[in-house]
């Protein structure tokens, strides 16, 4: 590439600062030397090379909005290259590569240098691309050339001319210059111009996932069959919203999981899991649904995903007639075990008094003949049993931290045992636990992604810049009649910019049809 | 269960197409061996040669029907596309490998003698194949879209021609390194002209050259033996090295040290192929442009697969784009090809140094084609299921 100097720049060539020579460059000409830099077609190079560099140790190195536990377990030294190394690549920001303030700045680079390469090769392009084509000189010289005589007068052979490199969508001139007769033709600025709309897409791109981020939402709830939630920001247990997201920009519509399906494979993998909701508006219901994996839920702007599911037991808790705890506990797959397990603050008031209990499903359980429960493969609730651990005492249930991980201290005060519609007493008689009945949650995500359209416009416009930019190919051909007698000598001659293997092909078959064209 | 005994001839038309691939491989290197190469650099077959060689294409047409075979009865098998796991993909990926070799570099650009090499990466894909096999069997439901097919059937065309395009980025590194050092003997031994420091610019762009630049395709006729180029390669580093990346490779990911040992000594025997197919190489020019229209094609279809992978991501996950380590993988390899493309035309990059470029984002898309999949965690990482 090279360096086209724009007028804007040279305007700047002589800085305000007086007459002297300075010894250090002042700002004004650093500036100048950076731009000049960043418009290198080697710095873009450079840049992109950082970029994959980039990708690479996001790559290798756990990201922490990705994979976080991994990351704690770098931090601790558990695995990775040991903790001393992990607090290295703390301090880089090696472990959020994509959110670090350096990833931030090679993109702004990169987009400062893509304008300005896109600036003058616009306006070379457009002055280029507006220019009729060019007289052809030294014609015996190109490197693909054809000269035959025909009795045809020079007139008629230039309209043939013409003719076959218009049916070949030439951009065709005829020159009529010092005797000389001439069709100049030229195609294939579709090459620079492709490649200026596949490298200016690239804005388009940026607008999309800037205005995703700014004004997008996006929330996760866990809920269970017959339960319901509006869209509300206190409704989602996680949520991240856009700096230009407002509270009432929630749509307010109540979701309702009437039931929840799974279906799973001969072999006990999961076919496919299905939410159906009722979507009620002013308190009226408005639709019913399916939310499946791959099948997302659009409904007033925001779209509804399934995500996860789990086992959701009806547990009552009692401490004599006194009901403690009345409520569906959510359980969340183990991984490498057939079983469902999760927590349930039953009574959280007195710090000093916390009562909790820790609950796992199998949903596949034989018991032996002492009674102990062995768990199967099936996944299906068939034969669950549920085990409940009581714990007792100061638990730090009120701290703002998941249920889950509440002080197991001294270890559980007692143990039960349940089948669906069991009932245990524990504790010496102080507290009975009731298992109800069992039913499945859904998780569901709830986004609004508003760049998305226009993400999806730069990805087309990429596209359709690309093969453009990649197969076609600059080429100029020339048509140059000389009158000979009654007749004419003709010589076709063309020069392709790229690609020029295929433009020899090209070029015979172009030469061929003039010569036929002539003759006909 | 009738799926059984079609998974079974699955099984079996692969190992069929297998063994045709190393049978025409082996073909296609002899024909390379029983050429000739004239003084005046002109590449011509023996008569024996060109027989093997046609036996070989037989041989590896014969192969990519079984093959084919073998893919289809899998679909059917697992009632599915035949590419949700690494095995599939790895089989495929030497299909599509074979059909373009076959197709493109041999019928359509007349090199039919570097499809050995084509056919030794099929044949290495394949076997790495093997060791990832899964039974037939269907797919978790987050994979279960039209989404993923087209985001995977173009992920797998476009891999595969980048391998092939991979091919002919190391023989033109190789073929270019011979030409340099026999042009720098001869203009030293000769007239201590500049010849080779001209060719370091060298022929490798004829696509972007400025108008009414002429080749200097004199330089081949003034090589005195074309077999020079062998002699003045080293011997020593063409096998050692494939033998040593792969033998690393396979012991890090499977230790398992026979199979390290084989597969290494098929790379090594390729190295050592292609340092004696050194003078029968095309040009080094002709073996640059062959990897630039080769990247350039499979280049927009890879762009194609990242954003269709974008589409599914976003439909099965409700976001489009999270910087999964897959999807970072195909970030960089997407960056890297497209840094070849701008290197090919950037002042001080072209010839070599691109060609480089290109052989890191190769070994980019490896790694997010297999490590990735093998030892990083993260949403994609089930596809090893
Ligand atoms: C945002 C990052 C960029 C990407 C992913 C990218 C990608 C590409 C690709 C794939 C091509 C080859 C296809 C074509 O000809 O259109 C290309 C060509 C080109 N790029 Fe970029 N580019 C980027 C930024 C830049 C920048 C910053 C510059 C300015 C120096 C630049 C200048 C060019 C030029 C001049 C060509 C044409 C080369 C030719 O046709 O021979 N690109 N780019």
């Amino acid at each position: 590439m090279t360096e086209t100097v724009t007028p804007a720049s040279q305007q700047r060539e002589d800085p305000p600062s007086g007459g002297r020579l300075p010894a250090i460059p002042g700002p004004i000409e650093t500036a100048r030397r950076l731009w000049r830099a960043l418009r290198r077609m080697s710095t873009a190079l450079l840049l992109l090379f950082a970029l994959a560099a980039a990708a690479v140790v996001a790559t290798v190195v756990p990201q922490a909005p990705v994979t976080a536990q991994s990351v704690e377990q770098w931090r601790t030294g558990e695995a990775g290259p040991g903790p001393t190394a992990a607090s290295v690549i703390d301090a880089l920001g090696l472990f959020d590569v994509f959110g670090s303030w350096w990833f931030g700045l090679l993109v702004v680079l990169l987009f400062v240098s893509l304008t300005g390469c896109l600036v003058p090769r616009y306006r070379a392009f457009l002055r280029v691309a507006r220019r009729p084509p060019a007289p052809g000189r030294n014609l015996g010289r190109l490197s693909n050339t054809r000269t035959f005589a025909t009795d045809v007068p020079p007139a008629e052979v230039l309209g043939a001319a013409q003719r076959v490199l218009g049916r070949r969508r030439f951009r065709v001139r005829c020159i009529d210059a010092d005797g000389a007769q001439q069709v100049a033709a030229e195609r294939g600025h579709l090459r620079e111009g492709g490649s200026l709309v596949f490298h200016t897409a690239f804005y388009v791109l940026l607008a999309g996932a800037i205005i995703g981020k700014v004004y997008g939402f996006t929330g996760q709830v866990s809920l269970p069959e017959g339960g319901s939630f509006a869209d509300t920001r206190i409704a989602y247990d996680a949520a991240d919203a856009g700096r230009g997201w407002e509270l009432d920009d929630h749509r307010g519509f109540v979701v309702t999981l009437d039931e929840f399906d799974v279906s799973y494979f001969d072999d006990l993998t999961p076919r496919e899991f299905v939410s159906r909701v009722t979507i009620s508006e002013q308190g009226a219901p408005v639709r019913t649904a399916d939310i499946r994996v791959n099948h997302p839920l659009r409904h007033d702007g925001m779209v509804l995903y399934q995500l996860a599911f789990g086992m959701a037991p009806h547990v009552v808790v009692r401490a004599g007639d006194r009901v403690l705890y009345d409520d569906r506990v959510l359980l969340s797959p183990n991984d490498d075990q057939n079983l469902w397990s999760g927590t349930a603050k039953v009574k959280f008031d007195d710090p000093e008094r916390q009562i909790a209990l820790d609950l796992v499903l199998a949903p596949d359980a034989r018991l032996d003949s002492e009674g102990q429960p062995t768990i199967g493969p099936d996944p299906r609730p068939n034969n669950p049993v549920l085990i409940g651990n009581v714990y007792f005492g100061a638990l730090g249930l009120q701290r703002p931290i998941p249920a889950s991980q509440f002080e197991r201290g001294s270890g559980p005060v007692d143990t039960a045992m349940l089948r669906p519609g069991g009932n245990a007493a524990l504790v010496e008689g102080n507290l009975s636990v009731e298992f109800v009945d069992l039913a499945y949650w859904s998780g569901l995500q709830v986004s609004h992604a508003p760049g998305r359209l226009l993400l999806l416009l730069g990805a087309g416009l990429i596209l359709a810049g690309l093969l453009p930019s990649l197969y076609s190919y600059r080429r100029r051909v020339w048509v140059d009649v000389q009158p000979e007698g009654t007749g004419s000598r003709v010589t076709v001659a063309g020069v392709a910019l790229q690609r020029k293997g295929v433009f020899t092909d090209e070029f015979d078959d172009i030469a061929t049809a003039v010569d036929r064209e002539v003759r006909s | 269960m009738a799926n059984e005994a079609l998974a079974q001839s699955s099984n079996t038309w692969f190992n069929v197409a297998l063994l045709a691939y190393i049978v025409a491989m082996v073909a296609y290197f002899f024909r390379l061996a029983f050429t000739r190469v004239s003084a005046d650099g002109v590449i011509a077959g023996t008569a024996v040669g060109r027989r093997v060689g046609m036996f070989g294409t037989a041989v590896a047409v014969v192969g990519v029907g079984a093959h084919t075979a073998s893919v289809v009865m899998r679909g059917l098998a697992a009632g599915r596309v035949p590419w949700a796991n690494m095995y599939e993909y790895s089989s495929l990926l030497a299909l599509v490998a074979v059909v373009v070799g076959l197709v493109v570099v041999q019928q359509r650009m007349g090199y039919g003698h570097l499809v050995g090499f084509v056919l030794a990466t099929a044949v290495l894909s394949m076997t790495i194949g093997l060791l990832l096999y899964t039974p037939a069997g269907p797919v978790v439901p987050a994979l279960n879209s039209y989404w993923i097919k087209i985001h995977t059937s173009a992920a797998m065309a476009s891999s595969s021609i980048f391998m092939v395009a991979f091919v002919a980025t190391a023989l033109y590194l190789v073929k270019d390194a011979a030409e340099r050092r026999v042009a720098e003997r001869s203009a030293a031994s000769f007239d201590g002209s500049t010849v080779g420091a001209a060719h370091v610019g060298g022929p490798a762009t004829t696509e972007q050259r400025p108008e009414g630049y002429e080749a200097d395709t004199e330089l081949d006729t003034r090589v005195a033996s074309p077999l020079a180029q062998r002699e003045a390669l080293s011997p020593v580093w063409f096998p050692v090295v494939p033998g040593l990346v792969v033998v690393v490779f396979v012991l890090a990911v499977w230790r398992a040290p026979v199979a390290a040992i084989i597969a290494g000594s098929v790379a090594a025997l390729l190295g050592t192929a292609a340092w004696y197919a050194v003078p029968y190489l095309p040009p080094a020019a002709k073996l640059d442009n062959l990897a630039y229209r080769t990247i350039a094609f499979a280049f927009p279809i890879w762009t194609f697969a990242v954003m269709a992978g974008a589409i599914w991501a976003e439909e099965a996950w409700g976001r489009y784009w999270g910087w999964d380590p897959k999807e970072t993988g195909s970030f960089f390899t997407w960056v890297l090809y497209a840094s070849y493309l701008h290197a090919r035309s950037t002042h001080g990059w072209r010839g070599r140094r691109a060609a480089w470029v290109a052989v890191v984002a190769f070994v980019a898309l490896m790694i997010t084609y297999y490590a990735v999949n093998l030892w990083i965690v993260g949403l994609h990482s089930y596809a090893k299921a």
